[in-house]
């Protein structure tokens, strides 16, 4: 143990005292109201210097005791944006099986068919062919060969190979695929053959058809009633992008086909060309 | 006192102000452990009750009066903190205590103050602290000023021991006077 002298217990009653007299003052009124603020702004400035430099470390030491917590928070927030994500695409895929089933509803309804709508679960050559589909839909959904297969719009294609539960469509951007259309705007009847990658080219039903026919640069053609398969007429086929002539003097037509053949995985397959009733013939007016 | 040893104070008291406010407060929260009443009752332990008391008022004054209590508290509870560690430290640098045990004692006065200082704070009517408060969160502060005692100990006693801020030794004089007695054949004292 130490002794205080003399002096240490002076000062010790003396600085006792000053502490005594400066809670006093304070704690009455607002005599050190000056000192208070100066310290504080002097002290609030190195403080926030201070700061700057060991607030990263003080949150680092702040936040050891939550990493194992932060971990597995994150986990559970990456599943849930993994969640949400799924739920988005299947949303935004819902959405567009919604419209494409809308177009094939207004197509059904304004054609009178009834169309039969079919997923595409596969692409590539099939069936013999170059540019197919293969469809979820089949024999059991009544789906027969030959049948049209539209885009809710615009030709597809046709049907080829039908299987319990899947079919073949071959496109009419095939090579080996042609279809009758007709001029909208001439009523001119046109083969359209498919040519690959390339688009499609219109040319006159007989190849020795040496006369002009009446096609010109945005026409708009549609399935008509000839060609090597039968199709449902009156759907939109494509529109006339260029109008050119042969050496042979055998006149053709660029088409750009109206259904894009990579676009949608919803089409539709007409399953029926009804005819209820008889066409009512025209009839010479006696009157 | 001499210029390095006012420097040295002014360092160390601002620096674990600083510290207290940046560091320590909010690490411990809502315990309120205090580094500077720690720091004074060490260096009154190692440099006697007449540094302690001095460093004790100065420290917390100026913590008073930054900020929005009363000024006074602080200072009147850490010069108390500093005189009583200079007053029974006397004991342990005497033994040669080592560091475990000074931090030890260190911890237990600085509790102390921390609970006469919160007392006051709750009689004043300050609205941070309550005495059941200050009650509850004893053992906690006392636990987590052992532990900051260890870290604290050493360099307060290493910066005390350095030469330049330390107190400079009394020095005793001795004079001899020897008288010369001339000796018969010539010889001459050594």
């Amino acid at each position: 143990m130490r002794k205080l002298t003399r002096r240490q217990q002076q000062a010790s009653a003396a600085l006792s005292l000053i502490a005594l007299l400066f809670i006093s003052l304070d704690f009455a009124g607002t005599s050190l109201a000056g000192a208070h603020r100066g310290a504080t702004g002097a002290l609030g400035s190195l403080y926030r210097g201070t700061d700057s430099v060991i607030g990263p470390v003080r949150r680092f030491i702040q936040g050891v005791p939550d990493v194992a917590d932060n971990r597995s928070r994150i986990a559970a927030l990456e599943q849930q944006n993994n969640d949400l994500r799924r739920q988005l695409a299947a949303a935004q895929a819902d959405r567009a099986t919604a419209a494409r089933l809308g177009q094939l509803q207004l197509q059904s309804t304004a054609g009178g068919w009834s169309v039969m709508p079919a997923r595409v679960i596969a692409t590539g050559p099939g069936a013999g062919f170059e540019r197919t589909l293969t469809v979820d839909v089949g024999r059991r959904e009544h789906v027969l060969v030959g049948q049209t297969v539209t885009d809710g719009f615009a030709l597809v294609g046709r049907v080829v190979s039908v299987y319990a539960t899947t079919s073949v469509i071959l496109l009419v951007s095939d090579p080996s695929s042609g279809v009758g259309v007709r001029d909208v705007r001439s009523g001119e009847l046109l083969l359209a053959k498919g040519a690959g990658s390339q688009p499609p080219l219109a040319l006159p039903l007989s190849d020795n058809a040496t006369t002009g026919i009446d096609v010109k640069v945005g026409d708009h053609l549609v399935t008509g009633p000839a060609g090597q398969t039968t199709f449902v007429a009156g759907i939109e086929f494509g529109v006339v992008t260029k109008v050119s002539k042969s050496l042979g003097g055998v006149t053709s037509a660029t088409v750009k086909p109206a259904a894009g053949q990579s676009s949608g995985d919803l089409l539709g397959i007409v399953l029926v060309t009804p005819r209820d009733s008889p066409r009512a013939a025209v009839k010479p007016d006696n009157n | 006192m001499t210029a390095s040893r006012t420097a040295a104070a002014i360092a160390g008291v601002l620096t674990v102000l600083l510290l207290q406010a940046t560091l320590i407060g909010p690490l411990t929260f809502p315990v309120p452990v205090s580094l500077p009443a720690l720091v004074v009752v060490v260096v009154g332990i190692y440099a006697g009750p007449g540094i302690g008391l001095g460093l004790g008022f100065a420290t917390g004054l100026l913590a008073d009066l930054g900020s929005d209590h009363p000024a006074g508290v602080l200072a009147l509870g850490w010069m108390l903190g500093g005189l009583f560690a200079g007053i029974v430290g006397g004991l342990a640098t005497e033994r040669g205590c080592r560091t475990r045990a000074v931090a030890l004692l260190a911890a237990g006065l600085a509790t102390l103050v921390s609970l006469g200082v919160g007392l006051l704070f709750a009689m004043l009517g300050s609205h941070a602290a309550s005495a059941a408060s200050t009650v509850r969160y004893l053992i906690p502060i006392a636990l987590v000023d052992a532990v900051l005692g260890l870290v604290v100990v050493p360099p307060v006693r290493m910066l005390l021991r350095n030469q330049g801020i330390r107190t400079p030794r009394s020095t005793a004089t001795v004079s001899r006077t020897v008288s010369v007695k001339p000796m018969a054949g010539g010889y001459a004292p050594r």
